[in-house]
């Protein structure tokens, strides 16, 4: 039994060698016919960075890039912005120095950036708009431009969640099916949780529930693509 | 009760039209593009006016700066224009570097010097103007000093340099007595000037009122004159005479035949060849150096300016080179906006003498450009840029160097000026002769250089446009490369042809079967023969080469791909893809517009705005055909505050 591999091995060396030698070309058989489709593919447009940074920075109020940071940064420890030339590549701007091109998709660490500044963007826009003490006037306020009582049926929350999606995605609420309800069931989801949380928050509970509808929105692949 | 307001609100009349989905999103697409930001909510209820036209809108935004910003960036993606770190611009002759010493007072202090600086003190001649015995350092260039400094004497100080209210920190630096200090005084300078606090500061953190700087580089006088000393060269293996660390200057051969004659301190000869030239007024010529580092620290800048300068990232502090190059690309950038704004011929693009300049690029184009000139080429009896790229008599003379925000028009830069061609950030980005001709080719042409599969085998045939394997390029790019050949590679001096013939018989070959060494830099050994030398880059087209970058820009413009490539190259970035055959019709007609408007760019893009392949290009995933009756909401001011 010890020697069978060896004498199987010792066969197969002495036997005729293996060869592979030339054949006709045969074509395939035919299996089924489609159309090919020649027609221009084409997706939707990352915006431009460039464009987002001006938008960013509209919606802080229109203010300079070193201001914006310092403002997004605060002085509350909230780590919420860390710098702009942290976040230029991961936006996806060209490096004309470097020769790295300007990025035309989407890719994680661009939108762990896009989660970052929205959340900044979101949460410095609530302290702005919602929690003035005095209140901010209505025509003063960039993003939340509404009173937010902190009871809402249906159409208070429409009408306010219009604004947002206005200034967000650039087009009436409405127009998008089904997403003041799903919005409206994020906005109470938070206000309820908020509500009952042991962990004491910054925000009321409404101030959270709208922080979290900004963030859905600024965070919402509409804003980024066009 | 704000609740209660908007269903109020809500309730008010509706004026507004019924838009569609696909309308919103055209309105969105064409505020990203034309003013390069998303809608505000008052815009949008622009749109939703019954009265709103989109061609009005287009029009009222085809001259804003946010349109030039696009138009911009479509060939700033394309070319890159923006010089990386590997290019240094640092010339010995306009670099003020420093050194840290210790004063008489014990304390520290900074002295600034030009490396090569001739002195008639023989113990520094070429070096720092104070010995390793004075000052305890022993200085090497591109390296931090050496040794323990020591305590130098006051009257080795007042001996050997100067101090001077320099044109960094004083406003008024042409006067006798300059008194506005930046910072001080001096409230109102340009935002986009900021000397870092290591030139405003001296080493124990108190401001600098005053540079010292070593006496030579201190003189203001415009003309010098060339100095030799006699001096024999060292035997061989010799070691220089303490307390030097390198050996004397010698005089070369040049300077040998034109002793004492004048030399103009603004050539980049005059501090290795005359002792009596130096930075001039306010030290006014030169660029200060936070160090003795080979590209020293200056100036604060912006790392980016991705949304335009007046909206620049915060500062940080760069480098000398960094200071130009940055002013390099928003020289560029300028002329681009001019183009765009003003809606100039595009081909002017290739074409143009005109550029626009500020306080920072006139003290380049007046100091700095020139002194790359002339170490090499004096040999062939060049010792001063004749003809610049950038005339010296263009610069307006009104900006002094700290204007850093005011942009001036310069109509004509000079005979030799050629669009963005002739810029320093196009020849700093693309230095040698075939990638600045392959980019051209690329840009402009819409064509790409792609490789035959010929089989490479070894050969000795210098003519590329024939060597198997090469040709299939080069046969192409040399001659295109070609029209390059009298713009130095290296420093952009212009090799005029009084000096510079293309076939060159002082170059031919000699009896030892080469041309004489000086010959090598500027004259191809591969393309000589015993009658003359081929200029360098020439040998493909002596015709290109004598036509220069004006002439290439001729043939570019003229070429029946130009006016599609620029149509293919703005409709593509406008509907966000790559084109193909099918857009073939499309391209076809926007050609037509761009060409019988005259090559301007706003008929183009008007025209691309216009059509279906614009308008359709954002609706893909949606159903864009979905449409709102305005549902009933309020009239927009009335719940939105009429916020940005």
């Amino acid at each position: 039994m010890r020697l069978t591999p060896l004498a199987l091995l010792l066969a197969a060396a002495c036997g005729p060698p293996s060869t592979i030698t030339p054949a006709a070309d045969v074509p395939l058989r035919e299996i089924a016919r489609s159309q090919e489709d020649t027609t221009t593919k084409q997706d939707l447009r990352l915006v431009p960075p460039e464009v987002y940074i001006r938008s960013y920075l509209q919606l802080f109020g229109g203010l300079a890039p070193q201001e914006v940071q310092t403002r997004a940064r605060g002085a509350d420890g909230g780590q919420l912005f860390d710098a702009w030339d942290d976040y230029l590549a991961a936006l996806g701007l060209p490096d004309y120095k470097l020769d790295l091109p300007r990025a035309q998709q989407t890719n994680a660490i661009m939108v762990a950036a896009f989660e970052r500044l929205a959340v900044a963007l979101c949460d410095r826009a609530v302290e702005r708009d919602l929690k003035a003490n005095p209140p901010l006037p209505l025509s003063e306020r960039v993003v939340f431009a509404f009173e937010a009582p902190n009871k809402l049926d249906d159409a208070g929350f429409a009408s306010r969640f219009d604004v947002l999606h206005r200034t967000f995605l650039g087009y009436p609420a409405a127009l998008a099916p089904g997403r003041i309800k799903d919005f409206h069931g994020l906005y109470s989801s938070i206000v309820a949780h908020h509500a009952t949380a042991s962990k004491k928050s910054r925000f009321s509970p409404t101030e959270a529930g709208w922080a979290a509808v900004c963030y859905g929105l600024a965070r919402h692949p509409e804003f980024h693509l066009y | 009760m704000g609740a209660m307001l908007l269903v109020a609100a809500v309730a008010a009349g509706d004026s507004r039209q019924t838009r569609t989905l696909a309308d919103y999103r055209d309105f969105r697409s064409l505020s990203i593009d034309l003013a390069g930001r998303f809608p505000t909510r008052d815009e949008i209820a622009t749109l939703e006016r019954p009265d709103f036209d989109r061609s009005t809108w287009i029009d009222a935004h085809l001259s804003g700066p946010q349109y030039a910003a696009r138009l911009t960036r479509i060939y700033m993606d394309l070319l890159r224009l923006e010089v990386g770190n590997a290019v240094q611009v640092t010339p010995p002759a306009t670099t003020l570097r420093r050194i840290q010493l210790v004063g008489p007072d014990k304390k520290a202090l900074y002295v600034y010097y030009r490396r090569g600086q001739r002195r008639t003190r023989e113990a520094t001649d070429g070096e720092f103007c104070m010995t390793s015995v004075e000052t305890g350092l022993e200085l090497t260039f591109g390296q931090p000093p050496k040794g323990t400094p020591i305590e130098v004497k006051k009257e080795v100080l007042d001996a050997n340099t100067v101090v001077v209210r320099p044109w960094w920190l004083y406003r008024d630096y042409v006067e006798m007595t300059p008194t506005k200090r930046y910072g001080a005084e001096w409230t109102d300078f340009d935002a986009s000037y900021v000397p870092s606090d290591k030139l405003r500061k001296e080493a124990d953190g108190s401001p600098t009122i005053e540079v010292r700087v070593c006496r030579e580089e201190a003189q203001v006088r415009d003309m010098g004159t060339i100095y030799v000393t006699g001096r024999v060269p060292p035997l061989k293996g010799a070691t220089p005479l303490p307390p030097r660390l390198r050996p004397l200057p010698l005089d070369d051969g040049y300077a040998k035949t034109h002793k004492g004659e004048p030399l103009s301190c603004r050539d980049g000869l005059a501090v290795s060849m005359s002792v009596d030239c130096g930075c001039g007024i306010g030290l006014q010529y030169c660029m200060p150096g936070d160090s003795d580092a080979n590209d020293p620290g200056g100036f604060m800048l912006p790392t980016h300016s991705p949304v335009g300068l007046d909206a620049a990232l915060p500062l940080a502090e760069q480098n000398v080179s960094t200071w130009y190059k940055y002013w390099w690309t928003q020289e560029l950038e300028h002329f681009l906006s001019h183009l765009f704004t003003e809606d100039r011929d595009f081909r002017e693009l290739l074409t143009a003498k005109y550029s626009w300049v500020n306080g920072p690029l006139a003290q380049y184009y007046r100091s700095t450009a020139p002194a790359g000139c002339c170490g090499r080429e004096r040999a062939f009896g060049l010792i001063e840029d004749k003809e610049p790229l950038f005339a010296q008599a263009s610069v307006p003379p009104s900006l002094f160097a700290h204007d850093a925000a005011t942009w001036l028009s310069v109509p004509d830069r000079g005979p030799q000026a050629s669009g963005i061609l002739s810029m320093p950030v196009f020849l700093g980005k693309y230095a040698s002769r075939r990638a600045r001709a392959a980019v051209v080719y690329n840009a402009f042409l819409c064509k790409s250089f792609v490789a035959s599969d010929a089989e490479l085998l070894p050969s000795t045939e210098p003519n590329l446009m024939i060597r198997p394997g090469c040709s299939s390029c080069h046969a192409t790019l040399e001659p295109l490369a070609a029209y390059f050949s009298r713009v130095e590679e290296s420093t952009s001096v212009y090799l005029p042809g009084a000096q510079f013939p293309i076939k060159n018989p002082l170059c031919k070959l000699q009896k030892n079967g080469k041309p004489s060494g000086f010959c090598d830099a500027f004259y191809d050994p591969a393309f000589t023969d015993g009658a003359a030398g081929t200029m360098r880059g020439a040998y493909a087209s002596p015709t290109n080469a004598e036509a220069g970058m004006l002439g290439l820009a001729h043939v570019v413009t003229t070429s029946p791909e130009f006016a599609s490539c620029a149509v293919s190259r703005v409709t593509s970035s406008l509907i966000g893809r790559t084109l193909s055959q099918d857009d073939d019709t499309l391209v076809h007609a926007l050609t037509d517009v761009f060409v019988h408007g005259n090559y301007r760019m706003k008929p183009l893009v008007t025209a691309i705005l216009r059509s279906d392949a614009y308008r359709n290009v954002n609706n893909r995933r949606v159903d864009a055909n979905a449409t709102v009756e305005v549902p009933g909401a309020p009239p927009h001011d009335a719940i939105h505050g009429g916020g940005p």
